[in-house]
C-alpha cells in the first residue's frame, strides 16, 4: 500500500510537504501494516500456538479493593477537615476498610496499606459540602457494586450485595 | 454446605417476609405521627415482595409455604423505643434472607433479590436515625453475625 503511493525516493522533502505526508508518517505506518500483519495470523492459530498462555484477566474484584481504600480515604480527608464530622465519617470509613479487607481475602492477595490515590479533590470548605460531595462517591461506587454483584459467582454474591446495600447505606447515614 | 437451590432461597426470603408483616402490626401501634407512617411503608414494601414471591414460586410450580398466625417477636414491644429497635432489627433480618438469595440465584432473580437487600438495609439504618441509634449503618449489611 505505501509503495502505491508517490514517495518521491531520492527527491527533496518538498514534495511530500505538499501532499501532506511525511516519509516518516509512510514509514512508520508501512511498519504499523506488517506487525499488524505478522500478530493477525498467530492467535487462534493451532499451529502456531504458544506454549505459554496468555496471563489470566485482571479479577474484576481488584479494582473494588482500590475503589474501597480510595472511598475510606475520601471520609478520612473530610474528617480531617471537618472535626465535627469525624463520628458520622469515621465508622463509614472503617466500613470501606473493612470491605477492602474482605475483598482482598477473596482475591488472596495482601491488603494494599495506602489508598491507590489520593482523593482528587480537596474537601469541600464547608461540612453540608463535603457530606454532599461524599454522597455522590457513594452513589458511584453503589453502581459500580450492583454491576460486580450482577455479574459475579456465586460465591462472591452475598458479600458484593451487603458492599453494595452498605453504600447505599452510607448515603442515607450521610443526609 | 450445599448451595440451596432458587425456589429454596426464595421460599425461605418469603417466611421472613411473612414475619416481618407480622412484626410491623405489634410495631405500628407504639408509634405515631411520622414513624407510624413509616412503619405502614415498612409493611407495605414487605406486603409488595410477599404478594410478588406467592406469585413467583406458584407460577414456578414450588412450595407456596403457609403464613403463621403468629411469630415469636425477640423481645416484647411494649413502647416507642422497643417499637424502633425491633424494627431496625426486622429490616436487617429480612434483609439477611435477601443476601443469602444472591448466591443461588441469577439474572433477573438476583437483581430482585439485591433491591430487596438494599432497599431493606436502607431502612434499617433509617429506623436507626429515628432512634437515635449510632452507628446508623453495620459495615456488611444482612450478613450472619
Amino acid at each position: 500500500m505505501v509503495l502505491t503511493c508517490p514517495v518521491g525516493m531520492g527527491k527533496t522533502t518538498q514534495r511530500d510537504q505538499a501532499s501532506g505526508h511525511s516519509r516518516r508518517k509512510l514509514l512508520s505506518a508501512g511498519a504499523l501494516l506488517v506487525l499488524g500483519g505478522a500478530v493477525t495470523p498467530l492467535t487462534g492459530c493451532d499451529l502456531f500456538d504458544r506454549d505459554d498462555q496468555p496471563p489470566p484477566p485482571p479479577d474484576p474484584l481488584r479494582p473494588m479493593v482500590d475503589e474501597s481504600l480510595t472511598l475510606a480515604a475520601a471520609y478520612q480527608s473530610s474528617a480531617t477537615a471537618h472535626p465535627e464530622l469525624a463520628a458520622r465519617l469515621n465508622p463509614i470509613a472503617e466500613a470501606h476498610t473493612a470491605h477492602a479487607r474482605e475483598l482482598a481475602r477473596v482475591l488472596g492477595v495482601a491488603l494494599p496499606s495506602t489508598a491507590p490515590a489520593a482523593p482528587t479533590t480537596a474537601p469541600a470548605a464547608n461540612p453540608a459540602g463535603a457530606l454532599a460531595a461524599l454522597r455522590a462517591l457513594e452513589k458511584t461506587a453503589q453502581q459500580s457494586a450492583t454491576a460486580a454483584c450482577a455479574a459475579a459467582p456465586a460465591e462472591r454474591a452475598a458479600l458484593l450485595g451487603s458492599i453494595v446495600a452498605a453504600r447505599a447505606t452510607h448515603q442515607e447515614a450521610l443526609k | 454446605m450445599r448451595q440451596p437451590s432458587a425456589g429454596e432461597a426464595l421460599t425461605s426470603a418469603l417466611s421472613a417476609e411473612y414475619a416481618a408483616i407480622y412484626a410491623y402490626g405489634r410495631i405500628g401501634v407504639r408509634l405515631t405521627g411520622a414513624a407510624r407512617d413509616a412503619a405502614h411503608q415498612a409493611e407495605a414494601a414487605h406486603r409488595r415482595r410477599r404478594d410478588a414471591l406467592v406469585v413467583q414460586l406458584t407460577t414456578a410450580g414450588g412450595v407456596v409455604p403457609p403464613d403463621r398466625a403468629g411469630y415469636a417477636l425477640p423481645y416484647p414491644v411494649t413502647d416507642r423505643a422497643s417499637a424502633l429497635r425491633l424494627a431496625a432489627e426486622v429490616e436487617e433480618r429480612t434483609a439477611a434472607h435477601w443476601r443469602a438469595a444472591l448466591a443461588s440465584t441469577t439474572g433477573s432473580e438476583r437483581d430482585q433479590a439485591l433491591a430487596a437487600l438494599v432497599e431493606y438495609a436502607v431502612r434499617a439504618t433509617r429506623w436507626r436515625k429515628t432512634a437515635g441509634v449510632t452507628p446508623l449503618t453495620v459495615p456488611f449489611p444482612g450478613r450472619p453475625t
